[in-house]
Parts: C-alpha cells; sequence; structure tokens
C-alpha cells in the first residue's frame, strides 16, 4: 500500500507551561492532495506544522511523512517536508541568493545542482535582480517570496505553507495561487493553513477544521457545511467557532 | 560529497561566513585589542618589569594574551551567533532541516572555533616577528590550544542555547570570563600573589589553561602540564557532553 504523504495519530502536545496545544489529533493527507487547515488563532496549526517538521518536540502520538518517522528517525522525512512558515525567519546576514543556496545545502543538495534551482527559483518568484542584496533590505512581499522560494528549494514531495498569503498584495497572493496549484499538478502534495476561507475552498481538494487542539471536521468545502447545516464554508467556520450571529447568509440574502 | 558531508559543509560555513561578513567586528577589534594590551603591558610595563622567572616579561605576557584571544572569539562568536539566529527565527531552517543534533552542535562550535584560530595564529605570526615569539614544545602547545579553544567554543554554544537575551550572553563574559581571565595569570605569575590569593587563584581553571599555553610557548609553568592536559581534556569532553544531551533534547531550541 502506498503510504501517505501524511499520517498523523493522536498527536498530543504538552507544552512545558500546562498549555495543551495539541490533544490527539489524527490527520491523513494522500499523496498529490492540496489540503487545507483552517481554524482560529491558538486552534493548534502551527504545533502542529512544528511537530512535523521537528520544531516542537510531540508529547505523544506519532507522524508519518511518505512512510517514513517524522519524530525520532526523522532523517528521510524532513527531506521530503518544505516548510514556508508563518514569521519572516530569514537570516539577516545572508544575501537573496545565499539563503536559498544555504537552506539546499542544508538538505544535502551537490552545488551545481544547488545553482541551477536557485536560479529557477529566483526567476520563478521574481527575484532575480535582488539575488545580491542583504535579506534584511527586502520589502515584506520580497521577504514573503524569498520564504516560499527556500521552502521549494530541495524539492520537497510535501509542501507546508503556513499561512503563505497574510499581510501579502493582490498580485503576489494570486501569483501564489497559481504556483502552488501548478506544482500541486506536478506532484507536490500541499498542507496549507489559512485564514481567507475562499483561499481554502478555491485550491483545496479536503479541508479540516482545527479548533481547541483537536480536529472537529474534514471533508469537502460542500461536505462541511452540509456537516453544519449552513450555506458556505465561512458559516460552517462560524458554527465551529460558536459566532453564527457573525454571518453574512443574511445580508447576501438581502442583497439579492 | 554525500548529502551528510555537503549538509555539515553547509551548516560550518554558514557561521564562517556570518563572521568574515563582519571581519573588522569579529576579527580586527580582537587583533587590535590584542596588540594593545601588548603594547601596554608588554612594551610600557615590559620596560620596568623586564623579566619573570628568568623570562623576557612581554614573552611571558603574549602566550596568555594569544590564549585570551582564542578563548574570547571562540566564546562570543558562538553565543552571538547562536542568540542571534533565535531572535530570528533563522535557526528553524537548520533545525528542520535532516540534520543530527550532533552535526548542528559541531557546525555551531567549529564556527567559534575557527575565529578564534584565525585571530590567535594571526597574534602569534606578529609576535614571532616583532618580538621572536619561540615555540618550545610544539607537542604540548598544540593540543593545549586545540583544547582550549573547543572548550570556549562549547561554551559559547551553552550559552547562546540558554541564553534569551543579549543581556545573558554579555553577563557571561564580562561577570565570569573577563574576571577568570583576568585573574587567571595572564600578566602575571601567580607565585608572586600574596596568600589567600595564591591558592585562590589555584581553584581557577583558567590559570592551568594559560600555564599550559605559556609552557608551550616559552617553556615555563607552575602547575603540572599532564595533569593540566588531562583535566581540560575532562573538561571540554564533560561540556561536550552536556552540549550534545541539550540538542538531542532540543533543550530552547525546539519547543
Amino acid at each position: 500500500m502506498t503510504p501517505q504523504a501524511l499520517h498523523i495519530k493522536d498527536l498530543a502536545k504538552r507544552y512545558p507551561t500546562g498549555v495543551e496545544a495539541l490533544r490527539g489529533v489524527s490527520l491523513e493527507i494522500a499523496p498529490g492532495e492540496l489540503f487545507a487547515l483552517l481554524g482560529p488563532n491558538g486552534a493548534g496549526k502551527s504545533t502542529l506544522i512544528h511537530c512535523t517538521t521537528g520544531l516542537a518536540q510531540p508529547t505523544a502520538g506519532e507522524i508519518e511523512v511518505f512512510g517514513h518517522d517524522a519524530i525520532n528517525d526523522y532523517g528521510d522525512a524532513r527531506q521530503a517536508v518544505g516548510l514556508a512558515p508563518q514569521e519572516l525567519n530569514i537570516d539577516w546576514f545572508l544575501t537573496v541568493e545565499e539563503t536559498l543556496d544555504y537552506h539546499a545545502g542544508y538538505f544535502g543538495m551537490p552545488k551545481r545542482e544547488r545553482r541551477e534551482r536557485t536560479r529557477e527559483l529566483l526567476e520563478t518568484f521574481s527575484l532575480t535582480e535582488k539575488r545580491d542584496e542583504r535579506t534584511r533590505t527586502l520589502s515584506g512581499g520580497m521577504k514573503r517570496r524569498l520564504i516560499l522560494a527556500r521552502a521549494m528549494m530541495h524539492r520537497p514531495r510535501l509542501l507546508i505553507l503556513d499561512e503563505p498569503t497574510a499581510g501579502v498584495d493582490v498580485e503576489l497572493r494570486l501569483e501564489l495561487w497559481h504556483y502552488v496549484q501548478r506544482i500541486n499538478q506536478e506532484g507536490t502534495t500541499i498542507l496549507l493553513t489559512t485564514h481567507y476561507l475562499e483561499e481554502a475552498e478555491q485550491l483545496c481538494d479536503r479541508i479540516a477544521f482545527i479548533n481547541d487542539g483537536q480536529i472537529v471536521g474534514e471533508g469537502t468545502s460542500a461536505e462541511l457545511s452540509a456537516r453544519y447545516g449552513v450555506a458556505n464554508l465561512e458559516d460552517a467556520y462560524l458554527a465551529l467557532v460558536g459566532r453564527n450571529e457573525l454571518s453574512r447568509s443574511h445580508i447576501e440574502v438581502a442583497a439579492q | 560529497m554525500s548529502a551528510a558531508q555537503i549538509r555539515f559543509a553547509t551548516l560550518w560555513r554558514r557561521e564562517v561566513n556570518r563572521f568574515m561578513k563582519i571581519k573588522k567586528q569579529t576579527l580586527g577589534a580582537p587583533l587590535l585589542e590584542t596588540f594593545l594590551y601588548i603594547m601596554v603591558f608588554g612594551a610600557a610595563l615590559g620596560s620596568r618589569i623586564k623579566q619573570l622567572h628568568g623570562i623576557e616579561y612581554i614573552l611571558f605576557v603574549i602566550p596568555g594574551l594569544i590564549m585570551m584571544a582564542f578563548s574570547v572569539n571562540a566564546f562570543t562568536n558562538n553565543s552571538s551567533s547562536i542568540l542571534q539566529q533565535k531572535f530570528q527565527g533563522a535557526i528553524h531552517d537548520q533545525l528542520s532541516s535532516p540534520a543530527s543534533p550532533l552535526e548542528l552542535l559541531l557546525a555551531f562550535s567549529l564556527g567559534g572555533f575557527v575565529r578564534g584560530l584565525i585571530v590567535a595564529t594571526l597574534t602569534f605570526v606578529v609576535s614571532a616577528v616583532l618580538v621572536g615569539m619561540p615555540v618550545d614544545h610544539l607537542l604540548v602547545l598544540v593540543p593545549s590550544l586545540f583544547l582550549v579553544g573547543f572548550f570556549f567554543s562549547q561554551l559559547g554554544v551553552l550559552t547562546g542555547v540558554r541564553a534569551e537575551q543579549f543581556d545573558d550572553v554579555a553577563f557571561v563574559q564580562t561577570f565570569v570570563l573577563q574576571p577568570l581571565i583576568f585573574l587567571g595569570g595572564v600578566f602575571y605569575s601567580a607565585a608572586l600573589l600574596p596568600q589567600p590569593f595564591e591558592t585562590l587563584t589555584r581553584f581557577n581553571p583558567l590559570y592551568y589553561m594559560i600555564n599550559l599555553v605559556r609552557y608551550g610557548f616559552v617553556g615555563f609553568t607552575e602547575v603540572s602540564v599532564p595533569l593540566s592536559l588531562l583535566a581540560l581534556t575532562a573538561a571540554t569532553g564533560a561540556l561536550f557532553a552536556i552540549n550534545l544531551r541539550l540538542f538531542s533534547r532540543g533543550y530552547k531550541l525546539r519547543a
């Protein structure tokens, strides 16, 4: 049987402060899927991503990436994952080109391949002109592009995008959507977290809702709406967080 | 090169590249500082003191200064580099790679080690040219300097990992390292100190390191060379083991 791109079972994470960020999360993402993880701030999205990429250590449970253990014998699992984090965590001492080159080096890519891949991604993300600039001089949008390019450098089979469109302009958001769809069609599995529900709806095959450290709903946008007995994904989300009074459905009905 | 070799070389290259990009601060300043010490303690004070234990005062002082340059630079580099990367969050790029705790620890350690080695070597070369600095016991000098450099690289890594703000690093450097170095006998012989300071000096680990390096250069020591080497090896090994355990547990690096 082909292993899942991401297999998470009974994942729990309790921080030393006592906060239980994840409480028995189980999740399966098939190879080639474009999967969205939605939930309010503090629901556990980033913790789940950090546990998958080694930035946080789970208290219990298991994580496998394409059948490789991501917690203890993590070498192959990490090799298969690319992470574009929510925060703009770029090394100020490096240039744009070095940022990409070093990242690929951390993943063991030979020099010639690094050079070619860097050139390709600088072009894709419109960063070629900025290649020799120190990262701290870049605008917010450019930094976001660089983080996405960095995540793609080692050709990960599973790409994790943690709120990739937060604070970016319309142009970059659409560019990013096109790019995400293209690499997904080329075979890259994608896990996306976002607060823009239309983004999840338009891009993703399946969606999971996470709240208070637990997966509370999973399926297509239509399945989730049906499950909560509402008209659309936004209302399903509002039902999840118990804020139905914010629904815009009645406004839309009145407008019609 | 295998993938693991490329990974380690890149991790290490990043650390060296960081200090090479700010050479004025990371290499220029410590070199200037060392030469100011040589000027003040060697040339000015040395003209009055002449000799200590039958050794020209400037030759007595320079080994300690070389050791000091190596240790302070190894420590400062690693503690600053790790703390900066933690602040920026940039360290997540290395931490989410397939690199093992051992690879990460060694790469972070070697950055400071190389910086310390460069400053110490340049100081020695200039001293050899200017005042004819001898090397009496190369086979003691090389392992001693290597161990001293590695010990302080480890201490820098430990401090950087534990630190939550730049004040934490400055505290260790100013209130722990600096006094231990200055009171460890860089500029004087402990035998000249009145009691209880002479005895107290013997509890200072830096005293043994300075004596080892001084023995390597000019052949004079106030302590047992084999015992000091053994103790330094044990201390360096212990510190490395502690760091490796912290890296394996992800202490203050992974949530």
